[in-house]
């Protein structure tokens, strides 16, 4: 379920606002504002409408194929709707807000979900919880908003982690590093074997530098920090940040310098080319990679750069929420139950492509070494966090882009980047 | 253009008694247009002003919050630099296009074996969609790309860079791709005027002893004024209005380096969800784009009277 993550975005959609004139830009924003119709779903017919991000062929098809299922199990009757990830994401608060929205909508656990009910625009599906006892304290913490109540269904997960070639580091002669010394010294060793050592994409998918942020942050500050951070009680110019960007700072030079102009699917495959040595990346890259690749590839955990902090991991939670004003609650809700059950999470796996982790504990992962060793680590971790954008917002997210890649360019100018940055964050956090 | 009425009392009073005689058809013809543009446009745009006076995130109702949008704009230095490239832009995409188009209509308007082929081949970029161009502009940028083998080729290697990525060079690696496609479009235009032209004006200048400078700056271009007018409205809208180019090349980055107004609108707007301060700026653009179009219409009555 990559194509989950926001961050993976794609504007093509809106290009069609080339004519997006000086009279036609301020028509286009009230167009937004005064159309509270939305999307009129099928609700006449009694069938749960089901908003859906998954636009990717594979994962697309897996939905399909889970909601036939569905249907023919006769508890109710369900139509999927695949919508562009872009077109749905800035879409989505005008599904909610409208009058007669979707019933269901895939989307992310976390502050994400926790902003809409705290609107009240979410369904309580505490219900549907009750019989998802098995299921990880950990995810029923995510999916429960401030006021007690269970929101979100999370469907699955996956995991971050610095990627590579076996057979690339075998011939470097190299070994998985444990803490930050350990990794700079591999980075060293590869650069003196004429391999940049790290490989990113900034062009394009400038928000992968905000993994890097948010390990380090995770690793010297700790989750909660972190998270108090990207919620708005700390502060982008706190000394505490600084110390993040300082760390990062002793890893720069080892970045592939190219890595600034291209996007990470072209990160991707200089990796597997052997062109860097090392990709800090989610398991969705796995999509673009040639399948005789994918056997060869293996990744460690972000590196320990203080042993006192308990250890956390980004692990982003796909699932779904439903419109509160549902007019079918009953129909919708025996669609959640059934989606976060091992039936269908263990078919989903099956039809997808990626490499994802079933959120019922129940349900089997593939079979492979690496998604077997990602979920040790997974569950090895003390804490969660999701990502930049699913621990704060969409709208912050842009703030730290901008602020990771001019810290990546102009290192030594940390403090007014910083400063930049909490007000722009101030800014988003005001409306 | 108060000035212009106040010289010519005469003219409005005849205007309105021929304007009693309209039929109703024309009535309707004007009316129903405008009845449409009503619902689409002008509300809408009267809409915008006023989100420009809240604070308002797309999900709650709006709230008022008097001119502060304009007063943090005041202070935003990514709104300055988003200005200032839009300036940039209006100056290099708008000068450039029209001193290219028109030296390519001069150079092309007399027919020659094969001058239809190099016509056709200045006017492709205007017939493939902004997406395609960026598509190809991206592969032509990127690293290792044409432009570095290029450079390679002739021995500036040390000019290479990751001209997208690179907030130096990114603003200026986007107007290039649009000037790419804007020049051939503007060529089209000269071209149409300069057929237009009696050739009847060259023969006696000729005649008359002029060079060929003196005949471009003499007949040439005073004969070209009418197209003058539409080429500088189609440039400067088009200027104000570029964004997918932008967008799908930099989106305004690295660190707002690329950024124009209308790409710094949007991702206020459906990024930031911070859609009152980007209804301000779509504000700041309708009052650009009004100054220049009234500054040319003013001049233009000024002329006819």
């Amino acid at each position: 379920m990559s194509d989950f993550d926001p961050g993976r975005r794609r504007f093509l959609g809106h290009l069609g606002l080339a004519g997006l004139g000086a009279l036609g830009a301020s028509s286009f924003l009230s167009a937004c504002a005064s159309s509270a119709s939305g999307p009129t779903a099928g609700n006449g017919s009694g069938a749960v409408t089901i908003q859906s991000n998954l636009s990717s062929p594979q994962a697309k098809a897996a939905m399909e194929k889970l909601i036939a299922n569905f249907n023919a199990q006769g508890k109710g009757t369900a139509s999927l709707n695949t919508i562009a990830s872009e077109t749905f994401r800035t879409q989505l608060p005008t599904y909610l807000t409208s009058a007669n929205p979707p019933d269901l909508y895939t989307w992310y656990a976390g502050s994400v979900a926790n902003d809409y009910a705290s609107r009240n625009l979410l369904l309580d599906v505490s219900d549907v919880w009750k019989s998802l006892g098995d299921y990880p304290q950990s995810l029923r913490t995510l999916s429960t908003d401030a006021s007690g109540k269970q929101v979100f269904v999370p469907m699955n997960n996956y995991w971050w982690g610095f990627f590579y070639r076996k057979s690339n580091f075998a011939r470097w002669g190299v070994r998985e590093p444990k803490t930050w010394t350990e990794f700079l010294a591999l980075c060293e060793t590869l650069k003196s074997k004429g391999v940049p050592p790290i490989g990113i994409g900034l062009g394009d998918t400038p928000w992968v530098a905000s993994a890097w942020f948010d390990y380090l942050n995770i690793r010297i500050n700790g989750a909660p920090f972190h998270r108090e951070l990207l919620a708005g009680k700390q502060r982008f110019d706190d000394p505490k940040v600084k110390a993040v960007l300082t760390r990062w700072r002793e890893a720069l030079p080892y970045f592939d310098p190219k890595g600034k102009a291209y996007p990470f699917q072209e990160a991707t495959t200089a990796l597997l080319a052997g062109k860097t040595g090392m990709f800090l990346i989610g398991t969705f890259f796995a999509d673009a990679a040639p399948k005789d690749a994918l056997g060869d590839l293996d990744f460690f955990q972000f590196p320990i750069v203080d042993p006192a902090v308990p250890v956390a991991e980004e692990a982003p939670t796909d699932g779904f929420f439903a419109s509160a004003k549902t007019a079918n609650p009953t129909g919708t809700r025996a669609l959640l139950t059934y989606l976060a059950g091992v039936e269908a999470q263990e078919a989903y796996v099956k039809a997808s492509s990626g490499i994802v982790l079933p959120a019922n504990p129940g349900a089997k992962a593939a079979d492979s070494p690496l998604v077997t060793k990602g979920k040790a680590m997974l569950d090895g971790a003390k804490e969660l966090t999701q990502f930049f954008n699913r621990d704060s917002s969409d709208a912050l997210q842009p703030t730290a882009d901008t602020a990771l890649t001019k810290f990546m360019d102009k290192p030594d100018q940390i403090d007014a980047i910083l400063r930049e940055w909490q007000s722009s964050a101030e800014k988003v956090f005001k409306g | 253009m108060t000035a212009t009425i106040s010289t010519t009392p005469v003219t409005p009073t005849r205007r309105r008694r021929r304007s009693a005689r309209l039929s109703p058809l024309l009535v309707a013809f004007v009316l129903v247009p405008f009845a449409v543009e009503s619902v689409w446009v002008f509300w809408p745009a009267i809409q915008g002003f006023w989100f420009s006076l809240t604070r308002w995130d797309g999900m709650s109702p709006p709230t008022f919050v008097g001119v502060d949008n304009y007063v943090e704009m005041a202070g935003d230095a990514t709104f300055r630099g988003a200005l200032l490239n839009t300036v940039i832009w209006l100056v290099l995409f708008g000068g450039l296009s029209v001193l290219g188009g028109f030296g390519m209509a001069l150079i092309l308007q007399r027919e020659r074996r094969g001058v239809g082929f190099y016509r056709a081949a200045l006017f492709t970029p205007v017939v493939f969609s902004l997406v395609v161009t960026a598509l190809v502009w991206r592969v032509f940028y990127q690293p290792d790309g044409i432009a570095d083998t290029l450079l390679r080729a002739i021995g500036l290697e040390q000019l290479i860079r990751p001209w997208l990525a690179d907030p130096q060079t990114a603003l200026y690696a986007v107007i290039l791709p649009a000037l790419w496609r804007q020049i051939g479009y503007v060529m089209v235009l000269f071209l149409a005027g300069l057929k237009a032209i009696d050739p009847a004006l060259h023969e006696a200048a000729r005649m008359d002893g002029a060079n060929s400078w003196q005949r471009l700056r003499h007949v040439t271009i005073p004969q070209l004024r009418g197209v003058n007018a539409v080429v500088l409205s189609v440039i400067v809208i088009d200027s104000l209005r570029s964004f997918d180019i932008v967008w799908s090349l930099t989106k305004g980055g690295p660190y707002h380096s690329s950024e124009l107004l209308s790409t710094y609108m949007y991702s206020t707007a459906f990024q930031g969800l911070r859609l009152g301060y980007a209804s301000a700026i779509a504000v700041v653009i309708f009052v650009l784009a009004l100054a220049v179009i009234l500054g040319y219409l003013v001049r233009a009555f000024r002329e006819e009277a």
